[in-house]
């Protein structure tokens, strides 16, 4: 596997994180393609690559690492049944791995309804912005964090603890001391302004 | 019951913002469900969810990476091949207990959570009288990472029968632990449901000729076991028979 092998070598190289950019997306989107196609070597290729940063996106949500393992077990067993339906014309391979750890840990930590005692993360944008350890596209990604910004605080806050770390719409009423509807607008409206800014990028 | 009937979808008035939330993970429990079923149907809902799924994916990226314990791979592969990965060999000894991914993952028993599957889990399986002029022993020890030994299964081949006796297994909340013969190259068997406390299962005939290369799994089901007949959960425990 000459894929498997790059993405490992980058891997390498950039200790142990994985170096951003299109190419690599085109190796991922490779990797799954063959995923689809049954070959166990891809999917492993496919583990080794993306495993670590998906383990890091489940762990964030579900703050359980037993439960984080189980999901990312889920997860790839997942993408070896449902590889086929990825769709190299709809989005990024990044993304597509990333929406279906995400969901995974949003149903398993609404399920598990644990209540939340830890203090958020502080440092999801300056992570953004730093661009040593990202998957995404650096386009793409400045452009995130450039946005992100002109969002009003509040509404940038709900929008980043939900998407970075599940947390619901009650969870944010709480920590903000507001009604969750008041919530509920906060959060279309800076995914508004959101998808404004960067479409008009 | 299509739910389609009736009122507009929720969605309806601002389908891109539920969409947008949809990613988010901020519908609340009712709304995600629907959402997520008329995204079958709906094409424009799939597009809108992509759009975000690629807009907000560099933020997920911003998560730091966590190098995941080498079992997980291990239960991957165990799952997309149909039977759990062979355990490590040796050991075996005068101890008459073969002691199969040993040491593999240190839980962490972070308070409460997923205390049910951070338990430590060991089935022995050694077998009944042994019939005159023939080996027909077999056992394995399987826990998870070395915790306390929770489970005890003792399969008799010339009666048929599966004994099991809990020690300190605990089942997720809603869920049932499922016990699975996995032959060489063969579909898992289920050889049912593992208890609270002690419990008789029957081996299916199939079986009782003999359980050379064959493994054990365990994995978590919902309440009542895997309603396909095959593994459907996390495989928590697997690991290898032996011949004595």
């Amino acid at each position: 596997m000459r894929t498997t092998a790059r993405i490992r070598r980058t891997a390498q190289g950039s200790g142990g994180s994985v170096e951003a950019g299109a190419q690599r997306d085109a190796d991922l989107a490779r990797l799954i393609r063959a995923v689809a196609g049954g070959d166990r070597v891809a999917l492993r290729g496919l583990y080794e690559a993306t495993a670590p940063k998906l383990l890091g996106i489940l762990l964030r949500i579900l703050r359980d690492q037993g439960a984080a393992e189980d999901a990312l077990q889920e997860v790839f067993v997942r993408v070896w049944q449902r590889a086929d339906s990825y769709d190299p014309g709809s989005g990024a391979a990044f993304a597509w791995l990333a929406a279906i750890a995400r969901h995974r840990a949003i149903d398993g930590v609404r399920q598990r309804k644990a209540a939340r005692l830890d203090a958020p993360d502080e440092g999801w944008l300056e992570r953004l912005a730093d661009d040593r350890d990202g998957e995404a596209d650096l386009a793409r990604r400045d452009a995130l964090a450039r946005c992100l910004d002109a969002v009003d605080g509040p509404q940038r806050d709900c929008l980043v603890l939900a998407y970075c770390e599940g947390w619901s719409r009650e969870e944010l009423a709480a920590r903000h001391d507001r009604p969750v509807n008041t919530i509920k607008t906060w959060l279309r409206r800076g995914l508004t302004s959101l998808r404004g800014c960067l479409e008009g990028a | 019951m299509s739910g389609d009937a009736g009122a507009p979808p929720f969605w309806a008035e601002d389908p891109d913002g539920a969409a947008g939330e949809y990613v988010l993970g901020t519908l609340d429990a009712a709304e995600r469900a629907a959402f997520a079923r008329a995204l079958e149907r709906d094409a424009a809902l799939r597009a809108a969810v992509a759009a975000w799924e690629a807009r907000l994916a560099p933020l997920a990226a911003a998560a730091p990476a966590v190098a995941p314990d080498p079992r997980v791979w291990a239960a991957v592969e165990a799952r997309i091949a149909g039977r759990p990965e062979a355990g490590e060999g040796g050991d075996i000894g005068g101890a008459r207990i073969l002691r199969l991914e040993r040491g593999l993952r240190r839980w962490r028993l972070a308070a409460g959570a997923a205390a049910a599957l951070a338990a430590g889990l060991a089935l022995w399986i050694a077998a009944g009288p042994r019939p005159a002029g023939e080996t027909a022993q077999y056992l394995a020890v399987v826990d998870r990472g070395g915790g306390l030994p929770a489970l005890i299964v003792r399969v008799d081949l010339a009666g048929g029968s599966v004994q099991v006796r809990s020690l300190a297994a605990e089942t997720p909340p809603d869920h049932s632990l499922e016990l699975w013969y996995v032959g060489a190259g063969a579909a898992p068997r289920s050889l049912g449901l593992v208890g609270a406390a002690e419990g008789r299962l029957t081996l299916p005939a199939a079986l009782r000729t003999g359980l050379e290369g064959a493994s054990l799994a365990v994995s978590v089901e919902p309440k009542g076991g895997s309603p396909t007949g095959a593994p459907t959960g996390p495989v928590v425990y697997s690991g290898k028979l032996v011949r004595e």
